[in-house]
């Protein structure tokens, strides 16, 4: 895929809950090698956003196309096989598994795709040194820090190549220097012609990582402009 | 309201799965008590029960009406704790008759009731005018006898039977009104009595020497113990006992493993509820209070659905095989449903209280992070380990699985083994029965029976308005004429003669064999079959009884002759007083006599309706019998007891796996959500689930068969012993192969009968609802 080419297409996305409307009538386009953060109060929908596009939800109406796939017409196995190679996920709390050494979270994605544990553990490492923790390898959640923790969810959501990854709060729950380093990380993934798409509060995340601000309110979006990065 | 009700009534609505599961378990678990308690309790004494339920009497006496008076005998009893009589007693000879019932003592009785021997009419009516007549029949054991039938005997009132009723102590074998024993010309006096004291042979022998007291020392005809009622009771019917006895003992022990096992894991769940609910000002006492009360409430609708469910499916099963007894209208201990109805919820406070206790203890912080928290040591290092292998990392990660939770796996594992020792056992039992009953009642479609006639000294039993056998040639002609026919591969003739085997208490029948014995007649299970005159071969059961060998020597004496005759096998037959001998013997006992009946075995592919034309050709006075009907009615009420039993308690161990991947479903959810969103798909992560129950199951697998295969050899050998016979390799070597790997298998099919529903609702856990839950 091409720098400009659309990864994500959202269209007249409708996504109703039993009480309420999380996304009304949006529609959202992200091109390739852009850097996009989705921001907007507690209940706008971003979240909702995001799931969508990852596959995680289905829309009431409208249609989600990334990679050129209608996600509307997948079905859960569908969906699963999508999300293995399509997407990389980081979360706000990291969502490792607490009973896989951090080598083995990483390595992790690669053997649900088929590939072999020594090639997958190999892949792993690379990852590994290229984000600074080879030395924390063999040791579990639990015991890495927080920026850590992040850094192997990263390394875990690269895994497989994606040609989009998607972070819902990624230092949310980090400390500033540790949120520091997981922007910088960002930053160098978007400068090599990673697409990002970044849920966040984070005023400052959003504005060092980003190419393009949308501003989601009520479950559309309100704003949005194009950004030169701090 | 209360604010610990409050909150344990608002987990109980929100957890409706845990709730159900809860409430599910506990039901079929107080189910499951109740059987095992009322099979327990059944077991124990079945005899005594019904003893007891019908006033049996200790003592039956038959008087010479010549020697004494009722008066006489009325007066007498006086002595004894409860009396009943005298009543006319006659001897009914059907031998004459249309309808072959042998030879009946018949009662006349008013009414089935009185503080002596309360007859339990179990079918039909009692006898209330004349020409009417109650046959005494153990529930179920008439076979295609209905009431309505006629005996129609020369010189005697016809008597139509109005009735299958039981007594216990046995005191006649019909009843018919007073004024109808009088027209049967009565030949003695019933008096039954009950004694203060009849523990033993001594104790009752007082009470008949208190009864009899003052009366001529000759009016005695005979007498009848409930001692020695008991003994022939239990020796033929003692074999359900252990076989209830470990049912009832596999019941309690799963009810108890599975009540536990989802209990405290329900609460170990809810720990993080429960440092909110510490956050929020609970104290350490509201909160155990809080899941106490949470567990209580589908745990006592359970346990009183289950203790209803328990009564009415368990006492089925009991009287099935207690019936035999003469329990006809079983109902359970009241303190079997107090056991059931408040030692389950209390069992499972008790289940909840240590987990909750630990909850107590923990501080709110540590509680609220519960579950989150990283495993560490021997879990880890397998997970490790297995995520090196080469197997799908669906299943290495479900293989891993069982290693986070130990104890909660080591229940599961112990439920999982108690359903695979439980089939094993079943299946062991059931083959058993049925090796048994093949054995002595071969169904063998390629086996014609043929009668000729009467047996020795008796008539052959027949249905009113057909034709007596009566062969037309003579017996040598006979067996000449079904050798010759073609299809004919073996032919074996037989006769028998009742006989009195002196030192003895009973008659015995001698069975004459001639002819292919080998192939046809009984198996010798040691020793050899006659090959001469004065040898014979017996049952176990009749040198059980007996205090017998082989190699003793007995006398037996029938139609006025008398001969000593030397045991020479043992073989296998479940009739105790039925003995083998050759045709040579014959000639000792009943010189002349012919066969009455012949068994052919046919060749394969020889076809039946023609063959027994051929035969009714060769010898129309010959009666071909129906395809004999192996099916023993004890082995049919064992294997359906087995049957029944294994399902429910193969069911409440599948429910135990069931909830265990509850359980581990709603404390992974993170994980498996975590696990979706980088790709697994949701058959994947049934199969990771499936997996570590099938992990448990391979393992309760190989533990359960081995110890319910020991546990089978216990069981045979202690129903052999009931039954006075020898636990022969045929009842112990049942277990072939295939069959303990089929059984094997069993360990995983109840992990994943149990483990696959709540497996896929794991797989279709949202995962955007999970991931954002944080």
């Amino acid at each position: 895929m091409q720098n400009g080419d659309a990864v994500v297409e959202m269209t007249n996305v409708r996504k109703e809950y039993s009480d309420s409307i999380a996304l009304d009538g949006l529609s959202l386009t992200v091109r390739a090698g852009e850097a996009v953060a989705v921001m907007g109060p507690s209940g706008s929908g971003k979240s909702t956003l995001l799931n969508m596009i990852a596959g995680l939800d289905r829309p009431t109406s409208g249609s989600v196309v990334v990679h050129g796939s209608d996600l509307g017409v997948l079905d859960e196995t569908g969906l699963a096989l999508f999300r293995r190679r399509g997407i990389g996920m980081i979360f706000q709390f990291f969502n490792l598994l607490d009973d896989l050494s951090a080598l083995d979270n990483v390595a992790l994605a690669a053997q649900l795709t088929g590939t072999a544990s020594g090639q997958a553990r190999k892949r792993a490492l690379e990852l590994f040194g290229e984000l600074g923790i080879t030395h924390r390898k063999n040791v579990y959640p639990a015991q890495l820090s927080g920026g850590e923790r992040q850094r192997v969810a990263v390394a875990r959501a690269l895994m497989n190549r994606p040609a989009l990854l998607l972070a819902d709060e990624p230092t949310g729950a980090l400390d500033s220097r540790s949120g520091e380093q997981v922007m910088d990380l960002l930053l160098d993934l978007n400068q090599i012609g990673q697409t990002l798409l970044l849920v966040t509060h984070d005023e400052r995340l959003a504005t060092r990582c980003a190419t393009r601000l949308i501003e989601v309110v009520d479950g559309r979006i309100a704003r949005e402009h194009s950004m030169e990065r701090a | 309201m209360n604010p610990v009700w409050h909150a344990a009534w608002a987990a109980v609505r929100r957890r409706k799965l845990q709730t159900i599961v809860i409430g599910v378990v506990v039901c079929a678990a107080s189910a499951t008590l109740v059987m095992a308690l009322g099979l327990l309790e059944a077991s124990a004494a079945p005899f005594d029960r019904a003893f007891a339920t019908q006033q049996g009497a200790h003592l039956a006496v038959a008087f010479d009406p010549e020697k004494v008076s009722e008066a006489d005998l009325t007066r007498a009893a006086g002595h004894a704790e409860a009396s009943a009589g005298p009543f006319l007693q006659a001897t009914v000879d059907t031998s004459t008759g249309d309808v072959f019932l042998g030879t009946l003592t018949v009662a006349g009785r008013a009414d089935p009731g009185g503080p002596v021997d309360r007859v339990s009419v179990w079918q039909g009516r009692w006898a209330t005018s004349p020409g009417e007549i109650v046959l005494n029949r153990t529930p179920g054991a008439v076979g295609r006898m209905d009431v309505g039938f006629r005996i129609s005997l020369p010189g005697r009132p016809a008597l139509t039977v109005v009735g299958f009723a039981h007594s216990v102590t046995g005191s006649a074998d019909a009843w018919v009104t007073p004024e109808q024993a009088t027209a049967l010309q009565p030949t003695a006096l019933q008096m039954l009595y009950r004694f203060a004291h009849a523990g033993t042979a001594a104790e009752v022998d007082a009470g008949q020497a208190a009864v009899t007291a003052g009366l001529p020392a000759d009016a005695v005809l005979g007498t009848l113990s409930h001692l020695t009622v008991k003994d022939k009771a239990t020796s033929e019917l003692g074999v359900f006992i252990p076989f209830l006895m470990i049912f009832g003992v596999l019941g309690l022990v799963v009810a108890v493993l599975i009540v536990a096992n989802v209990v405290s894991g329900a609460v170990v769940a809810g720990l993080r509820h429960i440092g909110m609910l510490k956050a929020i000002g609970f104290t350490p006492n509201q909160v155990m209070a809080v899941y106490l009360v949470m567990v209580s409430i589908p745990a006592v609708t359970g346990c009183a659905l289950g203790t209803v469910a328990g009564n009415l499916v368990g006492k089925r099963i009991v009287q099935d095989a207690v019936e035999g007894f003469g329990v006809d209208e079983l109902s359970f201990a009241p303190w079997v449903n107090v056991v059931a109805a408040l030692g389950m919820p209390v069992l499972v406070a008790s289940a909840a209280l240590v987990p909750a206790l630990r909850a107590r203890r923990l501080p709110a912080a540590r509680a609220i992070s519960a579950g989150t928290t990283s495993r560490t040591g021997r879990a880890l290092r397998i997970q490790r380990w297995l995520s090196g292998t080469r197997l799908p990392r669906p299943v290495s990660l479900g293989l891993g699985m069982p290693f986070a939770r130990t104890g909660r796996s080591a229940l599961t594992l112990a439920s999982v083994v108690l359903g695979v020792m439980t089939v094993t056992l079943a299946a062991g039992v059931t083959m058993s029965m049925t090796a048994y009953n093949n054995a002595v009642r071969p169904t063998d479609t390629d086996r014609v029976e043929l009668l000729a006639g009467p047996p020795l000294g008796a008539p052959v039993m027949t249905q009113p308005g057909v034709e007596p056998p009566a062969a037309k040639l003579s017996d040598a002609q006979d067996e000449s004429m079904l050798r010759s026919l073609p299809g004919t591969t073996a032919v074996l003739a037989t006769t028998q003669l009742n006989t009195e085997v002196a030192g003895g208490t009973q008659e015995a029948r001698i069975v004459f064999h001639r002819g292919d014995t080998a192939a046809l007649g009984p198996r010798v299970l040691t020793g050899h079959w006659p090959d001469g005159p004065g040898q014979v071969v017996v049952p176990s059961r009749f040198l059980n009884q007996r205090g017998l060998s082989v190699g003793d020597t007995i006398t037996v004496q029938a139609r006025g002759n008398r001969t000593q005759v030397k045991i020479v096998g043992v073989v296998l037959t479940n009739n105790a007083d039925q003995i083998f001998a050759d045709w040579s013997t014959v000639d000792v006992l009943a010189p002349g006599a012919r066969a009455s009946s012949y068994l052919v075995r046919m060749a394969p592919g020889t076809d039946r309706a023609a063959y027994t034309a051929a035969v009714s050709s060769g010898d129309p006075g010959l009666r071909v019998l129906p395809p004999r009907d192996g099916t023993s009615s004890t082995a049919v009420i064992i294997i359906s007891a087995a049957l029944v039993l294994t399902l429910v308690l193969g069911a409440v161990a599948a429910l135990g796996v069931f909830n265990t991947v509850v359980l581990n479903a709603r404390e992974r959810r993170r994980d498996l959500g975590m696990l979706k969103s980088i790709g697994m798909t949701p058959r994947q992560v049934t199969v990771l689930l499936v997996t570590s129950m099938g992990a448990l199951g391979v393992v309760g697998g190989l533990i359960g068969v081995p110890i319910g295969v020991a546990v089978h050899r216990l069981v045979v050998a202690a129903m052999a012993h009931a039954g006075q016979s020898d636990a022969i390799d045929i009842l112990l070597d049942v277990y072939h192969a295939s069959a303990l790997a089929l059984l094997a298998l069993t360990g995983i099919v109840i992990a994943v009968l149990g483990a696959l529903v709540p497996a896929r609702g794991a797989a279709r856990l949202s995962i955007a609802t999970v991931l954002h839950n944080e």
